[in-house]
């Protein structure tokens, strides 16, 4: 008597996604450090040279103050990254497409949790919620900032300020201010800048700190906690660049940095600093 | 061998600011309570005498002897499930005071040590409820099915003495081997979501139980040999790239087992084992598991 196989479910081969499950997921683990994370760093150091920027100036313009010699030093290097970089326009479409990736995946992969830090209240958890909840407000903040200072969307920038990378410093801070003086607008957006670049900060340090369990790099509690130390240290570090560059920025005259810009323009240039 | 005392108060009992409690005094217990699958939930209140050393297990069958709560209506027994009342069974977890844990081993002195004070008794969030604090927790058992998280030793003839072991090996497999698949882990876990379906259970996350266990097998000298099948499964949707590292399984365990560190190692070996794959031909374990045989 042959078994009747009617009832049988026809054997499904996996789709693509199950079947590449495991090298989607890293990859999303991976794209975060290199190139997302690394980039992050440079970012953070180039755009807090508003604030430290005096110190690295090597005796030019020596009459100029902290302010002035930050923005006289951050404007020359936004502009050796725009005119000496090679190949800048395949680095941006690496990053975007890296940040694309890791931004659809990311949201994919949350929507499949549910946080329960109301009933758990373990800082671990706590940090599982806000690496989500960062992640969310970090996609919609680069967003923005991509498409408002990149990409030209000028019509999203209170008082319309387009940035131009021969004048970084004075129409980012415009760009923040909503103009030579703060508007209400501005004074959203500057907030906006503000939590949405901590909240990245912190998404990128706390995911360095999962990403070691994930490759299996700290395996001990010991080894977590104590990578999770430099995490922090990272973190303080990368927060404290953050936290300069919006104030910085937030605070300075447009119209000022636009006399500094002028100033640093009619000096030799160096190329490579 | 490090051992753990069953009696020690938890955490987030109630700290103990009224003095010791006092034998005889009434405790309130609200429970959740549910006919049956599918079926709505409500509240009932009732309250029970609390001798010393009464637990959450006791005061259960005091008022299944009593079922009328506070309010007076004589009501249905509540159904609980308990198998040891020593904390080695896992059957009586549920979600006490909001969180999840054996209720054999909950002392009502730690919890409620005053007159009229109230327990809170939930069933576990992550299983389909049977009734009231009774849920069927056969998903953690289909994902040890999963991962074959057993010693491969049937066979038509005797493979003789297992390989040696030793015992710092052993040290750290004894403490792993304590895991009573209670689901403390998952229903604590943010990332181990309610599915009543057993269809997706073979892609769903397997939880902080499963992967644990994988590696004591996978530690095993004999246990080894289908280890390239669970790094495979592990691997996949539902495997260990779906924790989310939020670490509540190591703080909610009642054996105190390293959960966190398993996944760490487990992560390890998938990450080499993956990368062994691209660069070594094996054979797909996959296509081994359903030969015939």
């Amino acid at each position: 008597m042959t078994p009747d196989l009617s009832a049988a479910a026809p054997i499904q081969r996996p789709s693509l996604f199950e079947r590449h499950y495991f090298l989607l997921r890293r990859l999303h683990s991976l794209t975060g450090i290199v190139p997302i994370g690394v980039f992050l760093i440079a970012h953070l150091t180039t755009n807090s040279a508003v604030a430290w920027g005096r110190f690295g100036l090597r005796g030019e313009f020596p009459d100029m103050g902290v302010r002035d010699g930050g923005v006289a030093y951050f404007w020359r290097e936004v502009l050796w990254i725009n005119q000496q970089v090679p190949h800048l326009i395949l680095i941006e479409v690496v990053l975007w497409l890296s940040i694309a990736y890791h931004s659809v995946l990311g949201v994919y992969f949350a929507a499949q949790g549910r946080c329960n830090a109301h009933q758990y209240r373990y800082q671990d958890n706590w940090r599982y919620t806000l690496q989500r909840v960062s992640g969310y407000v970090g996609i919609l903040f680069i967003f923005y900032h991509v498409a408002t200072l990149r990409w030209g969307w000028t019509w999203l920038v209170p008082g319309g300020a387009s940035w131009d990378h021969q004048r970084s410093a004075s129409t980012l801070a415009a760009a923040l201010r909503g103009g030579e003086n703060f508007t209400a607008a501005g004074l959203a957006v500057s907030l906006f800048y503000f939590i949405g670049v901590s909240l990245l900060v912190f998404h990128f340090v706390n995911g360095l700190w999962t990403a070691a369990i994930t490759w299996g790099i700290t395996v001990s509690a010991g080894a977590q906690r104590q990578w999770g130390y430099i995490c922090a240290a990272l973190g303080t570090g990368l927060m404290l660049a953050a936290w300069a560059s919006v104030i910085g920025f937030a605070t300075l005259s447009p119209a000022q940095a636009a006399r500094v810009e002028d100033t640093a323009r009619g000096q030799p240039f160096k190329v490579g600093m | 061998m490090a051992t753990h005392l069953n009696a020690t108060p938890p955490p987030d009992a109630a700290p103990p600011s009224r003095g010791p409690a006092t034998p005889g005094r009434t405790v309130n217990f609200k429970v959740r309570r549910c006919d049956g699958p599918g079926k709505p939930g409500r509240w009932e209140t009732f309250a029970v005498t609390v001798e010393r050393g009464s637990n959450v297990i006791s005061c259960l069958q005091q008022i299944a002897a009593n079922p009328v709560t506070v309010e007076g209506t004589r009501t249905t027994p509540v159904v609980w499930d308990s198998g040891c009342l020593e904390e080695v069974c896992g059957a009586c977890t549920m979600v006490i005071n909001g969180k999840v844990r054996q209720s054999c081993s909950c002392l009502i002195d730690n919890y409620a040590p005053g007159e009229g004070d109230t327990i809170t008794l939930e069933p576990m969030q992550k299983f389909p409820v049977v009734r009231d604090l009774w849920v069927d927790r056969s998903r953690m058992f289909s994902a040890l099915r999963r991962l074959k998280t057993w010693v491969p030793i049937d066979g038509t003839y005797s493979q003789g003495a297992g390989p040696k072991e030793t015992p710092d090996d052993q040290e750290i497999r004894y403490k792993l081997s304590e895991c009573m698949t209670c689901g403390c882990c998952v229903d604590a876990c943010p990332q181990f979501l309610l599915e009543p379906d057993p269809a997706r259970w073979e892609t769903s996350f397997v939880g902080a139980h499963a992967v644990s266990l994988a590696r004591l097998f996978n530690e095993h000298p004999t246990g080894r040999t289908l280890a390239p099948h669970r790094l495979e499964v592990l691997s996949g949707h539902g495997g260990i790239n779906d924790c989310g590292n939020a670490q509540n399984c190591v703080k909610v365990c009642p054996k105190h087992i390293p959960l966190t560190e398993s996944i760490g190692q487990i992560g390890r070996a998938v990450t080499v084992h993956q990368i062994k794959k691209i660069f070594f031909a094996r054979p797909d374990p996959h296509a081994a598991a359903k030969g015939p045989g």
